[in-house]
């Protein structure tokens, strides 16, 4: 039950509300004026239906404002999202024109509402410390993951084609000179020119997890290529070949033994690999300087394709299985302290299973006691106590004040704070003001 | 222009945010579209707080808990008075939330 200014208050912001929308609406190809109405039609019922206002509602037939000019989008000019609420479509975010459009930065609508201080409310009916702006923003899910590709997704993609442990040597120029085209569909010919030590775009093929390492190794393969091959130019001032041709061989999805293994000579050069190839390539760097430089590296090339595909398998196996008790999962010399840590992290590091227990000493009792009864009961009722306390007074939800405020003070356990602007939901009614005062004692 | 989320939560809010959920899964309504009217609700809705309302209200009661994070500040009261020109209430518990004003006017 309102009263009739707090209606009115109501009223006029409806109204406002649907006139400053309606340009959207209309206007750039919007649902129209018609999905306008529907809109502050179920609006206003809903909040008759809560009594929030009063019906029926009385408009004057005040002449609508036209709507301003629309500003002319300049189509020409990549798309900026110009409001934080903007989500680029898919079409915005992957144009038609490839290659030369820089990547866009992912998704602004998903990301953190930006308010000056990060001033956000708490989600609807909890008391929880407010988090900026991921619970509202996220309550209509963009779906523009329905798109081929997401930036977020292509960037971890990205990071890890990106050959992390690639060192070039001093004096050698960063090997990619861009990014690698995002768009699937195009595959840009993958031009290792190794006699200038630089790569300039990788064939960037169906997003499949063998293909990724494949694409992986190939990248690890042609820096060490690279640094091999400018070595050995600086040792032997032989001319070198150009690979174009047997990387797109090599990326043909599964190969046979059979072609490795007839162009891979015994002892022949395998470049350096990753992870647990540590000590095939230190046979292989002693074979380095046995065969001619072509054979050696379309070799190497195609060993490394290989090897590269076992050692992503290998990789996984590396060191010993952690034991599960052991919180030091991650670290590369657990094969080292293997011995030193059973002894003495297994101690220290079983502290959670104790915790868990210790933590919940209400439900361990209560089994013991209901025991006889069932097997695990369910306690289901040991909160139903404290819930109606909140809540079972009134029909309506909690009584809530929605404000601004200016000033809270506190002296020893007397507050005093000065709110403003402020909706108050109390006894089922809905209040409004201009200035409030509180004075609390905790 | 950021605007305060706050008073989403009101019924107003609620009943716009109702409307909104329904629309979006019905597929009438694009979701980008949707934040956009809440946005402008927001400033609507405060606005109209500043501009339309004149009332003065005094609060009492029992703190019966406070928190202060991210610049807002919950109160929980508990045996509230709520006094204004025109009306008096009395509630058991009541929760206020309170952003702060200055951050609007930065």
């Amino acid at each position: 039950m309102a009263s009739s200014t707090t209606s009115n208050v109501y009223i006029h912001v409806i109204d406002d509300v649907i006139n400053k929308v309606r340009e959207e609406f209309i206007n750039n190809g919007g649902p129209g004026e018609s999905v306008l109405t529907e809109l502050q039609g179920l609006w206003e019922l809903k909040m008759m239906q809560a009594g929030a206002i009063l019906g029926p509602i009385e408009r004057s037939s005040a002449p609508k404002a036209t709507p301003g000019v629309t500003p002319v989008h300049d189509l020409n000019v990549p798309y900026e999202g110009t409001e934080e609420y903007e989500t680029p479509t898919a079409d915005m975010l992957f144009p038609p024109t490839p290659l030369q459009t820089p990547m866009p930065t992912p998704l602004p609508g998903m990301a953190q509402t930006p308010l000056p201080g990060n001033a956000q409310t708490p989600l609807p009916g909890t008391a929880q410390t407010p988090l900026p702006g991921t619970a509202d923003s996220s309550l209509y899910n963009i779906p523009t993951g329905g798109t081929p590709i997401t930036p977020n997704e292509y960037s971890s993609v990205n990071d890890n084609g990106g050959a992390p442990e690639v060192k070039p040597g001093p004096g050698r120029p960063s090997p990619y000179m861009q990014p690698p085209s995002p768009w699937l569909n195009q595959r840009p010919p993958l031009d290792v020119n190794v006699g200038k030590q630089t790569i300039t775009k990788l064939c960037v093929i169906e997003d499949t997890r063998q293909q990724m390492t494949l694409v992986y190794d190939i990248t690890i393969f042609c820096f060490i290529v690279a640094y091999v091959e400018g070595r050995e130019e600086g040792e032997r001032g032989a001319s070198h070949q150009p690979m174009t041709q047997d990387f797109f061989m090599m990326s043909a999805g599964k190969r046979k033994r059979d072609e490795f293994a007839s162009q891979y000579p015994n002892g022949g050069y395998i470049p350096q690999q990753d992870g647990a190839g540590d000590t095939i390539s230190n046979e292989l760097k002693v074979g380095q300087g046995s065969n001619t430089q072509h054979n050696t590296t379309i070799a190497g090339a195609e060993m490394s394709l290989q090897g590269g595909r076992s050692v992503s398998r290998i990789s996984q196996l590396d060191g010993p299985i952690p034991d599960p008790y052991d919180d030091v999962l991650s670290t590369p010399n657990i094969y080292n302290y293997q011995g030193v840590v059973n002894e003495d992290y297994n101690i220290v590091n079983t502290p959670a299973p104790n915790d868990i227990q210790a933590a919940t000493p209400a439900a361990v009792t209560q089994n013991d006691t209901v025991d006889d009864d069932e097997d695990e009961p369910l306690n289901e009722d040991d909160d139903d106590e404290l819930d109606d306390v909140d809540q079972g007074e009134d029909l309506n939800t909690t009584h809530l004040v929605l404000a601004q405020f200016d000033k809270v003070t506190r002296t020893k356990s007397r507050w005093k704070c000065t709110l403003k602007d402020g909706i108050m939901r109390i006894n089922n009614k809905d209040i409004l003001f201009n200035k409030a005062t509180g004075e609390f004692e905790f | 222009m950021a605007t305060f989320e706050l008073y989403r939560r009101s019924t107003i809010g609620m009943c716009l945010t109702e409307t909104l959920d329904e629309m979006v899964s019905n597929g009438i309504l694009s979701p980008e579209l949707a934040i956009q009217v809440l946005v402008q609700f927001d400033k609507s809705m405060t606005e109209a707080l500043e501009s339309q309302v004149k009332s003065k209200v005094s609060i009492k009661g029992h703190l019966h808990t406070y928190r202060f994070c991210d610049n807002v500040w919950t109160f929980i009261l508990q045996d509230a008075q709520f006094k204004s020109d025109e009306c008096q209430e009395t509630v058991s518990r009541v929760k206020i939330v309170a952003c702060d004003s200055k951050l609007l006017t930065q």
